[in-house]
């Protein structure tokens, strides 16, 4: 998967909260805990002196005043127990019913939770007092699993909170993320449009962070085309320059002193004939934009009439000539290039239709289909070959369908599509170019 | 039939001016854009060649301002800028034609007879027909009723020009400004001569006088 600013925004997002809500909670519980378990020592350490206090010394020595302490001590395992030893004797109090409570060596606080009936946590105190010039050890413990159990409940709790607020949090947060990011997905549908050529330039009110972004993009195209208009002009300049010579020349060939000699003249003919050739093909290669400008289109219920206008101008007396295409169809090619394409596409059929010439232009799917047919001989299929070869040699083609294809070809190969050669069910010859959508 | 030639080359302006005289076009010749729209505006020719790269004024602006001053007479381009966009944007600019360099000169004069008839309406023709008669430019003939007749310069110029414009009363002074360049000395009794010849050659009521207005080609009555 491609980066992404907004995936990895919310993902750094997420994983920051659940670390440091975890580690805030568990905190949290660790202080309380150690809280309570201080508070509950203050307690026990307390009654463990007002059950010292309880002793009481009786006609048969010392004796446990039983109004004095807590009503808790009866109730069978009710979290409240203590055992008193001294001299050999042993009290326990009547919650503890048969239970025995675990042994512990230390005085004081155990730090340890012991284990007690019916799956009670103990938090046991075990004191050294004299009275009565006895040595007496009192032992108290308390049932602390309930504090546990809610701590439990409370991590339940907290962990749902804690999920339902990660999870807002993260909806905010893409939300936010998404606005703010909301000129970037601007761009960038603006350079698909350009990219398809359905605009040919990006808006200029973009945010002051894209402001140098956006008028980079478009000085660049502004650049492309200013330079492609620039080279065309030269090379037109050049052509002209080239060409009237060539005019020239070709009318000189005329004159009589030549006409006496007809071999010098087929010799100059074609020599003059093939520097034209070469000429007119390199300068409409040269001429080619390609995919420089993302902006550029062609529109073919704009362009096509025109072509067509003038197709019949030259071919309208003997043939007919028609178009297909959807009228709001645009080819994302620059329309230099599209009308050099079809025009010589077109101009050679009418070379070698017998009376009907027909141009299709459609979409499929993302690509788009450009169908040239005409009722003229076709070619064989073994010649089919020689004409499609890439790079076959200007001269070995001067013939027939050849020149006119070749220059056909050079720009579908700069435009990335590909030709092929069909039989056409007029029963001629069918030229169907393939153009790649351009993105 | 009289041309302008407009072309700032000047080695191929003399190779065509001298292939279409030879043709038996009148033909004016201009270098500059400037000239070339005011003169192309002012001067009643019958069809105009026209270079796009002229000093001056560029070939398509001079096309526009004539199409703009409504000058309808039929443009050919003749320019080595050869792409199809920059044909059809000589075309919108009103252009009749459309002829790259290099060319052969046949190719041409083909494009301009083409043109004239079409221009006068005889779409569809390969020679001139009117009136029983054929012309022959290349040859120079006339075909009148399977016969081949022939014809001197003079009388071809004169009868392609009545052929074009079969039924209208044209006066000599408008005769003599198509058939004769503008540095050509007009003699309208020298157009009587080749009406005269041409009566004697195809028939008496083939070209009708009109007292006080000019002549009219009917081509009635033709006769080998």
């Amino acid at each position: 998967m491609k980066h992404s600013i907004q995936r990895q925004l919310t993902f750094s997002l997420a994983m920051l909260l659940v670390v440091v809500g975890l580690v805030l909670a568990q905190a949290g519980l660790w202080i309380v805990d150690r809280g309570l378990r201080q508070h509950m020592q203050d307690n026990l350490q307390t009654q463990a002196e007002s059950l010292l206090a309880a002793l009481i010394k009786g006609p048969d020595g010392i004796e446990l005043n039983s109004r004095h302490h807590d009503a808790v001590f009866l109730k069978p395992f009710s979290g409240h127990y203590f055992i008193i030893e001294f001299n050999q004797q042993r009290w326990r109090s009547r919650s503890l019913w048969d239970f025995e409570l675990p042994e512990v060596q230390a005085m004081g606080f155990s730090e340890q939770l012991r284990p007690g009936p019916e799956q009670q946590q103990l938090l046991i105190y075990q004191g050294q007092y004299r009275r009565y010039k006895t040595d007496i050890k009192v032992t108290v413990a308390h049932d602390y699993s309930p504090v546990l159990i809610s701590f439990q409940q409370a991590q339940i709790i907290g962990g749902g909170l804690g999920i339902l607020a990660l999870l807002l949090t993260l909806l905010l947060q893409w939300r936010l993320v998404r606005r703010a990011l909301q000129p970037l997905e601007q761009a960038r549908v603006q350079i698909e449009q350009l990219q398809l050529g359905q605009r040919s330039q990006l808006e200029q009110d973009a945010p002051v962070e894209l402001q140098p972004l956006v008028q980079q993009v478009n000085r660049l195209l502004l650049h492309t085309e200013d330079t492609l208009q620039r080279s065309r002009k030269g090379l037109g300049n050049l052509g002209h320059a080239l060409k009237t010579p060539l005019a020239v020349l070709m009318s000189l060939l005329r004159r009589e002193e030549l006409q006496k000699q007809p071999e010098l003249l087929a010799l100059i003919q074609e020599q003059l004939q093939q520097i034209e050739q070469r000429i007119q093909r390199e300068l409409t290669r040269a001429r080619l934009s390609g995919d420089a400008l993302p902006g550029a289109f062609f529109e073919c219920g704009q362009e096509l009439p025109g072509l067509f206008q003038l197709m019949n101008r030259v071919h309208g007396d003997v043939l007919t000539l028609s178009w297909q295409a959807a009228a709001n169809l645009r080819l994302p090619y620059e329309r230099d290039d599209i009308l050099e394409m079809l025009g010589n596409l077109l101009d050679n059929a009418c070379k070698w239709a017998d009376s009907r010439v027909e141009l299709g232009i459609e979409q499929v799917g993302t690509d788009y289909c450009v169908r040239v047919d005409d009722d003229g001989p076709g070619i064989e299929e073994s010649q089919r070959q020689q004409v499609q070869k890439r790079g076959s040699r200007l001269d070995e083609q001067s013939a027939g369908h050849g020149l006119g294809l070749g220059i056909v070809r050079d720009i579908v190969e700069t435009l990335g599509g590909t030709l092929q050669l069909l039989d056409s069910p007029l029963g001629g010859l069918r030229v169907e170019i393939q153009l790649p959508a351009r993105l | 039939m009289r041309l302008l030639l407009v072309e700032d080359n000047v080695a191929l302006a003399d190779e065509l001016c001298a292939g279409l005289q030879q043709l038996g076009y009148a033909v004016d010749w201009l270098a500059d854009g400037r000239d070339a729209a005011y003169q192309g505006a002012v001067e009643p020719y019958d069809l105009i060649i026209l270079d796009l790269g002229l000093p001056g004024l560029s070939g398509l602006e001079v096309l526009a301002q004539w199409r703009a001053a409504a000058i309808s007479t039929p443009v050919l381009i003749l320019t080595a800028r050869s792409t199809w966009s920059e044909r059809i944007d000589g075309l919108k600019a009103g252009a009749d034609d459309y002829l790259t360099k290099p060319f052969h000169q046949e190719e041409l004069y083909l494009r301009v007879q083409a043109l004239l008839r079409r221009s006068h309406g005889f779409a569809n023709q390969n020679h001139l027909q009117a009136a029983g008669l054929g012309l022959d430019e290349a040859r120079q003939i006339v075909h009148s009723q399977g016969q081949e007749i022939e014809l001197t310069g003079a009388e071809f110029r004169l009868l392609r020009y009545f052929m074009l414009h079969q039924g209208q009363i044209l006066s000599k002074s408008h005769l003599a400004e198509h058939l004769y360049d503008g540095e050509t000395e007009r003699d309208s009794n020298v157009l009587e001569v080749h009406v005269n010849h041409l009566r004697r050659k195809l028939g008496r009521t083939v070209i009708e006088t009109h007292r006080g207005q000019g002549y009219r080609f009917t081509g009635a009555g033709v006769q080998p």
